[in-house]
Order: C-alpha cells, then structure tokens, then sequence
C-alpha cells in the first residue's frame, strides 16, 4: 500500500471515529449512522456493478428477505443474534437463487430479471398482510445488546455501525486486490477471452452475486436495527435505485466512491429535504451535473483533477526554475 | 496407432441458412505444424470456434487427445490443455501486459477463486508471467499498459499469454495479421521456438511467411475440406490453384 493512501486511510478513520464529538447533537449522529448503513450497501452493490460489470436493480430485495426475516424471528422469541444470523443466512441464500435465475440472461435481460424479481419480493411484502404487515409494515421489538453493550442511544449506535461497516470494509477491501477481484474485473472487461483463458465466468458472476447479497442483508439488518421499522417502502425500485445511483455517482471503479455517493444522497435526502421541497429535483441536478463533468463519478473525476493540477503546477515550477538554469 | 491431439469428424455448422462448415472432417497429429488456408469466408475460424466452444456446431464431434470435447463449456476444453489467439486482438487494454499474462496464468489455478490474499504477493505467478513476457521479447515492457502498446506488441502478448498456459494444442488465429515484414520475421521465430510438444494450428494468410512453418496444410473452401496433404501436395494440386492462389 502507498504511503499517500496509508495517511488517508488513517486520517478517514480517526475523522469517522471522532464524527460524535465533531458534529454532536442525535440528529446528525444518527444520519452519519444512515449514511454508513446505506455505504455498505452502495459498497455491496458496487461489487456487481464496478467490478463485475452487473447492473442490478433488485438490490432492495435483501432489505424484504434480511429484514422481515429478522423481524419474525425475533417477535416469535428467538434471541437476537440467532435471528441475525438465520436472517443473513436465509437472505444470502436467496441470492443464490436470485443471481442463479439473473445470470440467465446478458445485458439488459439482467436488469429486468433483477428489477422483476425485486418488484416481487416488494410485491409479497405488500400483499401478504398476515406475514409482512402489509402496508402498514412490522415494528422491531428491540435493538440487540451485542456481548452486553447497549447500543439503544444514538452514539452508541453509531460505533456499533462503524465497527460493522470497518470489518465489511476490510473484507471488501481485500476483495477488491485479490486472485478472484482481479478475475471478476477481467469478467467485465472480456468474457470471451476469460473463458478461453480457463475462467468460469458464469460461477465468477454468481458468486459475485451472492458475495453482494450477504453484505446486502447484513446492511438491511443495521437498516432494521437503526429505524426499528420496516415497511414495503424501505423495499421499493426508488430504494434499489437510489443504492444503484449512490455507487454510481460517487464512483464505481474505486473502492471508497460508493461510500461518498452515499454520504451525498443520503444526506441531501435528510438534511436538505427540511430546507428544500423539490429536493428530488435537487438531486437529480447534481446527479447530472456530476456525471457530465465527471462521467467516472465523484471520486476517480477529483483524483484525476488533482493529478492535473499537481501536474500543471509542476510545469509551471519548472518553467519558472527555467532561466535561472545555467545555460551553455 | 497414436491419438490424434486433436481430431474433427464431420463437423456441422449452419448460421441461419448459410452453411459455414460442411462435413468438415480432418485429424492432427501430436507436434504436428498445421497450417489451415482458405479464402474469406471459407469457415476457418469458425472452426476455431467449434473447437473451442464459442460456438456449438449442429453436428459432428471435436476430440483432444481422444476426449469429446463438445459436451464440454468452453473453460474446461482451456483445462485440458487447449489455448487459442484471436485474429481481432482480445486483451485487456486498461491493464498492463504483466497483468494480462497474471488472468492467463490465474486460469488454470485454483487460486483464482480466493477473495482473499493479495494477488500481487504472489511472485511465484508474476515470476512465470515475466519469462512468458520475456519469451516473446516483451520483458521490459511488462509494467506498460496495453492501450499504449503498439499493434505488433499486442500481437506478440496474444502469444505470451497462450504460451503461458503451456497448452498441448495451441490455435493460432492469423498470428502474423496486420505486422509488418520485419515483425512478422520476428514473431516467425517465436513460433519455431515453441518446443514440439506443443501441437500447432495456425490460420494465416501470408503464404510466404506460413508456408514453409506447416508440415501439412488443410484448404478450406465454402465450409468443406477441398484438399489435405503436406505442403508440397497441396500446393502442387490444382484445386489450390484454383480456389486461393489464383489463376
């Protein structure tokens, strides 16, 4: 690793250690809570769309499956963290099947079949009065008390967030340098040739998919933890959507674009909405603008800035050092 | 009587109407140097295709050192020791050379599922990856990306990468296309220097170049075999003549 991204790494996670202090007040505590929840699914979806090339718009699905399931379990009694887990294991199972069923169909055939199979699990959660809640959606009796801790408070809450997303990150970090990412990122590039080189692309992309779900659900539980609710909307195309545009607008070739476009909607959604009614429209604007001046999203457009201007700057030093070089 | 490394028996393949190989039937011997001519549009990369699965004829068999291959994906035809060239260059152009050379390597390793590890901490792969660069003399350009890499260089990592996988049968899709006299003097050397134990196939269409490489030579001509022989036979036969060099 470079020195440059070791200093920054540190200085974003000793910024995210200290945001309760910094910016205080339970409000804003528990959006940057929203925000890295909806990063780890942006950073979840981002491993179709950024490496592997899959664009999905049923990633909202594994908030119905993850959530609802977790929602069940614990209101039939069964402790916290055993309705996590069945939860995140159920959910990452449907993935299976979920990308088993995609993966039948190239390019476009795949988004629909993502958007189709997500509007059905929307669908039933709508529908299915008896299990779901229907509209009026299901409550979640109690946040957990991960090894005794209580994390009902805002704050805490939020370093229990930061410890999951850490761990999800670091994960995903090591995914992205390692044998099987760079296989993925070649799927993208040349399936063709990827094939004819030995690789079984189909298993790469489904695996892929699967590895997007599990973070997916285990997001949609700290979802479920931080609003204690869960509703058809939460599951909504507008949701799946908006994590697609958070991974997109901050950048989906790198790995921290995701986290930024999250941070953007997320809080142009909460904070600027109280200001501004048409905030959509809003958002929208910036989407625009964004991919226009930055067609790459957010955070690969400002590293190729800075190298410009480091470059320029550099040139400029040099033609100013010029005359004073010695000439023969 | 040794198997063939690979043996083709009457292949079929229709694109809608159109026939693009018919009956195609022809055997290659273990180190073999074969040579497959034909004018444009006679069916000689999608014979390629055939035996490689990027296509599925509608009938016919394809065997590898006598296993069927056509009941097999793409991927593991590549595990039984079967590499191929493409005639229109397909790379990876926003990555280095070293690192097109590391998926060729990494697809043939179970390593290639781990999530895991850094994939640059493997010295053990970019060590292989640079000899197969340095064997088609593109050693000290390992660390360039492709992108910026000229024709005649892309065209020499096509072959670094199929040779990196050590293949038993190795497809060479107009291997010398697009070169110029000197480069294709130098990337004729490569392909003498590949060790007898690889058997060679190889579309080209420069005669003069081509030629003189193959020990026997397949002419293709509308999707059928219209002569089949060595070298002299077949150049000496009328029907070569006729259909591809010309009156």
């Amino acid at each position: 690793m470079k020195r440059a991204s070791i200093i920054s790494l540190a200085i974003a996670a000793a910024a995210l250690v200290a945001v309760p202090w910094i910016i205080g007040g339970d409000f804003y505590i528990n959006m940057a809570s929203q925000v890295l929840i909806y990063a780890l699914f942006a950073l979840s979806i981002n491993l179709m769309l950024g490496y592997g090339g899959m664009v999905s718009l049923g990633h909202a699905a594994y908030l119905g499956v993850a959530g609802y399931t977790c929602i069940l379990l614990v209101t039939a009694g069964y402790n916290q963290l055993t309705a996590a887990v069945i939860a995140v294991l159920f959910s990452t199972a449907f993935a299976g099947v979920f990308g088993v069923l995609s993966l039948r169909a190239p390019g476009l055939g795949f988004i629909m079949i993502t958007l189709a199979i997500g509007q059905i699990v929307w669908g039933i959660a709508y529908r299915a009065n008896d299990l779901t809640g229907g509209d009026n959606g299901m409550s979640f009796p109690a946040r957990p008390m991960p090894f005794g801790f209580d994390i009902r408070d805002a704050k805490s809450f939020y370093y229990f967030t930061l410890i999951v997303f850490a761990i999800a990150f670091f994960f995903l970090w090591r995914f992205s340098r390692s044998p099987f990412g760079a296989s993925l990122v070649g799927t993208k590039d040349q399936p063709r040739r990827m094939r004819m080189l030995g690789h079984n692309v189909w298993l790469i992309q489904l695996l892929t998919f699967v590895l997007a779900g599990f973070w997916g659900s285990v997001a949609s539980i700290l979802y479920v933890y931080y609003n204690l609710f869960l509703s058809p909307h939460a599951l909504a195309l507008q949701q799946s959507a908006e994590i697609l545009l958070m991974a997109i607008l901050g950048g989906a070739t790198s790995l921290t674009g995701p986290i930024v476009g999250a941070a953007i909607i997320t809080l142009i959604k909460n904070v600027i909405s109280t200001y501004v009614e048409r905030w959509n429209t809003l958002l929208g604007a910036i989407f625009v603008i964004a991919i226009i001046f930055m067609p790459y999203g957010l955070v690969p457009g400002c590293k190729q800035l800075w190298g410009w201007l480091q470059n320029r700057r550099k040139n400029r030093t040099l033609q100013h050092d010029a005359p004073s070089e010695p000439t023969a | 009587m040794t198997t063939p490394a690979l043996e083709v028996i009457g292949l079929n393949k229709h694109f809608g109407g159109l026939p693009a190989t018919k009956e195609v039937s022809f055997h290659v011997m273990p180190g073999e140097r074969r040579l497959i001519i034909g004018p444009n549009g006679a069916g000689k990369t999608t014979i390629f295709n055939l035996v490689t699965g990027d296509l599925q004829p509608d009938s016919g068999s394809v065997k590898l050192f006598g296993q069927e291959l056509l009941d097999l994906p793409t991927q593991a035809r590549v595990h039984l020791g079967l590499a191929r060239t493409y005639q229109i260059l397909t790379l990876f152009p926003r990555e280095t050379l070293i690192h097109n050379v590391v998926l060729a390597l990494l697809g043939l390793k179970p390593l290639r599922w781990n999530p895991w590890t850094f994939l640059t901490g493997h010295n053990d792969i970019y060590a292989a990856a640079h000899a197969a660069l340095a064997q088609v003399g593109l050693g000290e350009s390992a660390d360039r990306v492709v992108a910026e890499t000229s024709y005649g260089e892309r065209r020499r990592l096509e072959l670094a990468m199929a040779l990196a996988q050590k293949p038993k049968l190795l497809m060479l899709d107009e291997p010398l296309a697009g070169l110029s006299p000197g480069e294709r003097q130098s990337v004729r050397g490569l392909l003498d220097q590949i060790p007898r134990d690889v058997t060679i196939i190889m579309i080209e269409h420069d005669m003069d170049t081509a030629l003189d490489f193959a020990e026997r030579i397949t002419l293709l001509h509308y999707g059928q075999v219209i002569v089949e022989g060595t070298r002299a036979e077949v150049v000496a036969d009328p029907r070569t003549r006729e259909v591809y060099l010309g009156d």
